[in-house]
């Protein structure tokens, strides 16, 4: 499916056309499926967070039109965060979960490094200009879903400390992403 | 990393903010206090979303699973469940395919059984239709518009939000009801908001599910009474 397949599948699920609903959910409810379970770490909570996730999708698939994202990753924002408000939402287990996960690996897979072309993505060239552990917080936390408070029993420092960590790095980043 | 001068740089600005959200890093509260943010102010959303798509290729690290079919069957159990089938057959043109025009008849029943569903257990009520929103858009267009409707005054307002047509050329309004053929609303003024009031009989009809789509046409509207040139914007209407 292209980008522009993708696209055209959201706004015509946005008309509440059920046809493009269930193709769209054929081409992409294993990649959101995959991230509601790197993030809930749960496979039966993940499967009711997809549930949502499409759900939202269905009913609010017009909000489309107004993101500046790509269709893709559109959806993926859609998941990531319903998925994180579900983290979020439930009481102190997300330390427990991610621990016992194999999540803090900090060296990205190799077909993340490289794209079509053989060009490293900007985010990972930025990444790898952040001390090491800060980096590993950063993608900790897009990829498990992280808040503030794992990332500071993780590292094991205060929670003051990694909020003044990662918003400096967040502004490094920033300046390096712009370049 | 140390030293007093890194604190002037003010890492709390909206910027970090919209970094910590897209990342997650905040606690519930935060997060959803961020989260209206998002929904109130196009300026913080477009931080957002310029951090999204920055994060984006990390994305690739999320392995596809394929989901057990009994997710899918829930889905449709939820938003469906009393709801017609949807019409099968193949969708040509945009504007040509009588499918389209029966589907979208039928997705407004099962929008409307989509929100009974939902936790806010709203009654199907298309006779309330106050103030009904609608997001226009289109694939491979850039034209973008948000209408509101005022049932009490039978006011459309068009805030422009991209895309613009070529001179010569103008954008037209059609409401479309379920099967029916479009109907003319007017012409889109130019401009970063305008107003357009609909005929009492079509003002009358509005509710939820309707469609309102944009057609580009010569200047002056289409000679046919029917569109004649692209759709570049559509969305249909929900209510607020």
């Amino acid at each position: 499916m292209t980008p522009q397949d993708i696209t055209k599948l959201i706004v015509r699920t946005s008309m509440k056309d059920r046809e493009a609903f269930d193709l769209l959910y054929r081409n992409t409810s294993a990649k959101l499926f995959g991230v509601c379970l790197r993030v809930l770490g749960d496979r039966a909570e993940a499967e009711e967070a997809l549930q949502e996730v499409f759900v939202k999708i269905w009913t609010k698939a017009d909000r489309f039109a107004v993101s500046d994202l790509s269709p893709i990753s559109w959806l993926v924002a859609v998941a990531r965060n319903h998925a994180v408000d579900r983290v979020r939402g439930r009481k102190q287990k997300t330390t427990d979960i991610d621990a016992a996960l194999d999540v803090a690996d900090p060296s990205p897979t190799p077909e993340a490094i490289v794209v079509a072309g053989g060009q490293r993505e900007q985010i990972y060239v930025c990444l790898d200009e952040l001390e090491a552990d800060r980096s590993a917080a950063v993608r900790g936390a897009y990829l498990d879903g992280d808040s503030y408070l794992d990332l500071a029993a993780r590292h094991n420092v205060p929670l003051n400390t990694m909020r003044t960590w990662l918003r400096r790095s967040l502004m490094k980043l920033r300046e390096c992403l712009e370049r | 990393m140390n030293g007093a001068g890194e604190m002037e740089r003010e890492p709390e600005g909206d910027d970090v903010l919209a970094a910590e959200y897209v990342l997650g890093l905040q606690t519930a509260e935060e997060r959803a206090a961020v989260g209206r943010r998002v929904e109130e102010s196009r300026d913080f959303a477009r931080l957002v979303d310029w951090w999204e798509t920055r994060f984006w290729p990390m994305a690739a690290e999320f392995a596809e699973v394929t989901p057990p079919a009994s997710v899918k069957a829930r889905i449709d159990r939820l938003l469906f469940s009393s709801a017609a089938q949807a019409a099968p057959g193949e969708r040509s043109g945009f504007w040509n395919s009588l499918a389209v025009w029966r589907t979208l008849a039928i997705g407004s029943l099962a929008a409307l059984v989509a929100f009974a569903a939902l936790p806010f257990l709203n009654p199907p009520a298309p006779e309330n239709r106050e103030q009904l929103v609608a997001s226009l858009a289109a694939d491979g267009s850039d034209v973008q518009y948000l209408v509101m409707f005022d049932g009490q005054t039978g006011e459309v307002g068009l805030s422009h939000l991209s895309g613009a047509p070529a001179s010569g050329q103008t954008f037209q309004l059609w409401v479309i009801k379920g099967t029916n053929a479009p109907k003319s609303a007017g012409l889109v003024p130019v401009g970063e908001s305008a107003r357009i009031t609909l005929p009492t009989p079509i003002a009358d009809a509005m509710e939820k599910g309707d469609v309102f789509a944009i057609s580009l046409e010569p200047s002056g509207g289409s000679p046919t009474g029917q569109p004649t040139g692209p759709v570049v914007a559509a969305g249909g209407l929900t209510q607020i």
